[in-house]
């Protein structure tokens, strides 16, 4: 009987060993873990979005303002109010505009700015534009070149999940909007005709 | 006797050290030059670099990761100071920026990078990613968001590949009723590029769009469009803003591509080698550079 006991009390602590000596993981949950020092870009984004873009809307400049600087002095106004965080002639701003709806079309809303006709872009939402254009964001903050470009992505979802929604729902034919918004504009090959801009926040006034 | 000795000593041994007043030396690896795209590439690191006081010199690795590892010990043995680097490969050079690295050489890997985060001192890099955002965005825009493409891949195993297949999809992937029906790699080759594209167009004759890589490949598919009959039926894009692609997209034969600007990435490079001899420390990991969407709406502007 003692022996009976001595074996199944053996056999009983062998198997609590044995047990706690190996270890079963998903591999998806085993590459999540090898992964621990990238950039989680959704909370990154969000963040960014709420603490650092929506407190920084008043470095945005007036887009008449803009159109016209960078018609009499394109350099200098590049200097002063561009940002991106390469290099190269793509090049951001971040603008407030204030409009009243004009046409509402599949891709685009237009709309008029003191006489001036802008379009803000409601479909597509892509591209470094809301990334870049507040200039707070610096290239030494990654390490990876997919992290800037999920960052981007996932700024751009932002836009159209929260942003454009509303936008579309305020934006009826004759009303008048207020947005600050982020436009892209190439250094060597100006088009100041050709303005699309990516709605950011939708501001009261 | 020994108050001369002494008196000699100090006259000539108090002397000031001479300092040395020959430039510092810059050694330009490139992985290969037999290709036109990284001499360019090679001759603008090479004169920036001279052009700042420099002296520099171009070392062809002719697509070997064996040559470029003697390359890389010969420059270290040499004294050189600095390396403008183009890999042969982002996992093999690894080992020879490491080197330099431990040698108190600092690299600059100009237009491929190598996968590591701290090996070089900085990668001056195509933004691969946005500008297939770009294309993507435009791709969308005149497929009318519907119709059924083929992408052509370039090498599976160059990052270049894969950065540039994401920023496509990125955009693209969120028009459901654009579906692609395959995706195939041609290695960025325009032969590979013709032979693929005439067996996919085999088993999918009704495709609207492709979507390359690079140019070289767009070339190709275009060839095997011509070849079909199918030429006015299916739209080329393509990556890099080669010469021939450029006057294709002005006769309306090829959709858009995405110009890159490889002396721009060179001249990086050498600029920050000579912020780095003077002190500077804080460079970014990876500087992209901003390349930008060549189409039949502006090629007026590339001319």
């Amino acid at each position: 009987m003692n022996k009976i006991l001595k074996n199944g009390l053996g056999l009983l602590i062998l198997g609590v060993v044995a047990y706690n000596s190996v270890y079963f993981k998903k591999l998806d949950e085993v590459k999540k873990g090898n992964g621990k020092n990238t950039l989680d870009a959704k909370v990154y984004a969000n963040s960014f979005y709420q603490d650092k873009i929506l407190k920084n809307v008043d470095k945005s400049i007036e887009i008449n303002e803009l159109t016209n600087k960078l018609k009499t002095n394109p350099e200098e106004t590049f200097k002063q109010y561009a940002h991106s965080l390469g290099i190269g002639n793509i090049r951001y701003f971040l603008v407030k505009a204030t409009g009243k709806v004009t046409k509402i079309n599949e891709n685009t809303i237009d709309i008029e700015v003191d006489g001036k006709p802008y379009s803000v872009a409601t479909e597509f939402i892509f591209g470094n534009a809301v990334r870049d254009a507040s200039g707070i964001i610096t290239m030494t903050t990654f390490e990876n070149t997919m992290d800037f470009n999920n960052v981007s992505s996932e700024l751009n979802e932002i836009i159209r999940n929260k942003v454009v929604p509303d936008l579309k729902k305020k934006a009826t034919l004759g009303s008048q909007i207020s947005l600050i918004g982020a436009i892209e504009l190439n250094q060597k090959h100006l088009k100041l005709n050709e303005i699309e801009v990516i709605p950011v926040f939708l501001s009261d006034k | 006797m020994k108050n001369y000795l002494f008196l000699i000593l100090l006259v000539f041994g108090c002397q000031p050290k001479t300092t040395d007043t020959s430039p510092k030396k810059v050694a330009v690896i490139i992985s290969t030059l037999n290709n036109p795209w990284f001499v360019v590439l090679a001759e603008a690191a090479s004169a920036k670099a001279k052009e700042l006081g420099y002296e520099a010199k171009i070392f062809d690795s002719q697509n070997n990761t064996a040559l470029e590892t003697d390359h890389f010990d010969n420059a270290i043995a040499s004294g050189y100071d600095a390396v403008l680097f183009n890999p042969t490969d982002a996992d093999g050079s690894v080992v020879n920026v490491k080197k330099a690295k431990e040698a108190g050489v600092a690299v600059f890997c100009i237009d491929r990078e190598v996968n590591s985060a701290d090996a070089a001192t900085s990668q001056i890099l195509s933004d691969n990613y946005s500008g297939c955002v770009s294309i993507g965005k435009y791709f969308v825009e005149t497929m009318n968001k519907k119709g059924k493409y083929v992408e052509l891949l370039g090498l599976v195993g160059d990052n270049n590949t894969w950065n540039r297949s994401k920023g496509f999809h990125s955009v693209v992937d969120k028009f459901p009723d654009l579906k692609m029906v395959a995706q195939q790699s041609a290695d960025f080759d325009r032969n590979k590029g013709l032979e693929v594209m005439e067996s996919i167009l085999q088993a999918h004759p009704d495709i609207t769009a492709v979507f390359c890589g690079n140019d070289a490949m767009a070339m190709g598919a275009f060839q095997a469009l011509i070849s079909s009959g199918k030429a006015n039926q299916v739209k080329v894009f393509g990556f890099d803003g080669a010469d021939d692609v450029l006057s294709s997209i002005k006769s309306k034969k090829i959709s858009a591509t995405c110009l890159q600007f490889p002396k721009l990435m060179a001249q990086t490079a050498a600029i920050f080698a000579d912020e780095y001899f003077k002190g500077k420390r804080d460079f970014p990991k990876k500087m992209p550079v901003a390349v930008e969407l060549v189409s039949q709406k502006n090629i007026a502007d590339y001319e």
